[in-house]
């Protein structure tokens, strides 16, 4: 029994040595002045590779949208979508979005109301963390709405009330881009 | 299950004139031996609760006579102490008695310490790990990481493209061309601060 005893307290003794020595370790002092990364945070070929092709998809589809072929536009920006950044990088949810908005406005152009909302909730589903680029796609979510709103209009008196819920969704869509953007533009001048 | 002895001490007292039944004669006989064994320090471990009353009262009608004797070196012992306490001397512990209870404090007393420091060094450790701090970036070894400027950085473009107006929903081009431009200076410098390497 006796060496049970003093094998626990051989064991209390060992963890309260240990913590010391940690909880010493672990002070945290004061904030770095300089920005600490990882090697993989910093811009490196892949991620100017993947810009550069975003970039020309966006002009390719510039060239047709000026030449008024706007399926062909369509495809070009649906490229961008399928483009490989690196793994991590905030960028990539950036121009995805965008060109998203972009592809909806497109398909809108053309009357392809429904594909162009799912391509926006996509967007807003598949991203990581709230940006201008967010806002946006709220911003084209509400023009959505008020071109299905305006086609329930076309309808006459069946269509009216379903164009009202299509006001009201405008609506939201656009207040919640107004939110994020308001929140956004107070954390950068936080920041500086 | 009672039987006929078991009420010595409750039942009736017969009369002194009486002649002893033999049952009384049987307890009788087996009582003496008792005191006798109880005398000699061979006191049996069980007893009827009778046995042991009359037995009890027997020890002490025998310790009031002043029949008993203590061992000679309890007896000098008991004396040394009587006399140590009188000049004013402090009692010796040597050979004290210990009473019971405090004989069960005694022997719980090592398991109780050991009890203790284990919990609070499990305390200890439960307080510092739930007060560690998270997302620092302290905890990553130094040699894997390097100190970089902002600009070298791959990060959000939201500071570079601000909020985008609602007329300029659809201008992705020219935003990517601000983000390309922006991320190049920076691939450009990294690389010329790296003497070329990428």
């Amino acid at each position: 029994m006796k060496y049970v005893i003093r094998s626990l307290g051989f064991v209390a003794v060992a963890a309260l040595a240990a913590c010391v020595a940690c909880g010493s370790e672990r002070d945290p002092g004061p904030p770095p002045a300089t920005r600490v990364a990882d090697p993989s945070d910093v811009i490196d070929q892949g991620l100017m590779v993947a810009l550069a092709q975003a970039k020309n998809f966006h002009h390719k589809a510039k060239v047709y949208m000026t030449d008024g072929n706007l399926t062909a536009a369509t495809a070009a920006v649906r490229q961008i979508l399928s483009l490989a950044f690196p793994k991590g990088a905030p960028e990539a949810d950036d121009v995805r979005n965008d060109a998203r908005a972009l592809l909806a406005k497109l398909l809108m152009s053309q009357g392809q109301l429904d594909e162009a909302m799912w391509t926006i909730d996509e967007g807003l589903a598949a991203s990581q963390r709230e940006s201008f680029f967010v806002a946006n796609l709220y911003t084209v979510q509400g023009e959505l709405h008020e071109a299905r709103a305006a086609a329930f209009d076309a309808t006459g008196e069946p269509g009216k009330a379903s164009a009202g819920d299509e006001r009201r969704a405008a609506i939201s869509s656009y207040d919640r881009s107004i939110q994020i953007n308001e929140r956004l533009q107070k954390k950068l001048l936080e920041e500086r | 299950m009672a039987t006929q002895d078991d009420d010595t001490l409750t039942g009736s007292v017969p009369d002194p004139d009486t002649e002893p039944a033999p049952a009384e004669l049987a307890h009788a006989r087996r009582f003496a031996e008792l005191v006798d064994k109880t005398l000699s320090g061979r006191t049996p471990p069980a007893m009827s609760a009778d046995d042991r009353a009359l037995l009890e009262v027997a020890t002490v009608i025998r310790a009031t006579h002043g029949s008993v004797e203590l061992a000679p070196s309890q007896e000098r012992q008991v004396v040394e102490d009587a006399l140590r306490q009188a000049i004013g001397a402090p009692a010796p512990s040597r050979g004290a008695a210990v009473p019971i209870a405090r004989a069960r404090v005694r022997r719980w007393v090592p398991w109780i310490v050991a009890g203790t420091s284990t919990l609070v060094a499990a305390a200890a450790v439960a307080m510092l790990w739930l007060r560690a701090p998270a997302g620092t970036g302290h905890e990553s070894p130094v040699a894997r990481r390097a100190e970089v400027p902002p600009e070298w950085t791959s990060r959000p473009a939201d500071s570079l493209v601000g909020p985008i107006a609602r007329d300029h929903a659809g201008d992705a081009s020219a935003r990517i061309d601000a983000i390309f431009a922006d991320r190049l200076d920076g691939f450009r410098a990294r690389r010329l601060a790296r003497g070329g390497k990428p």
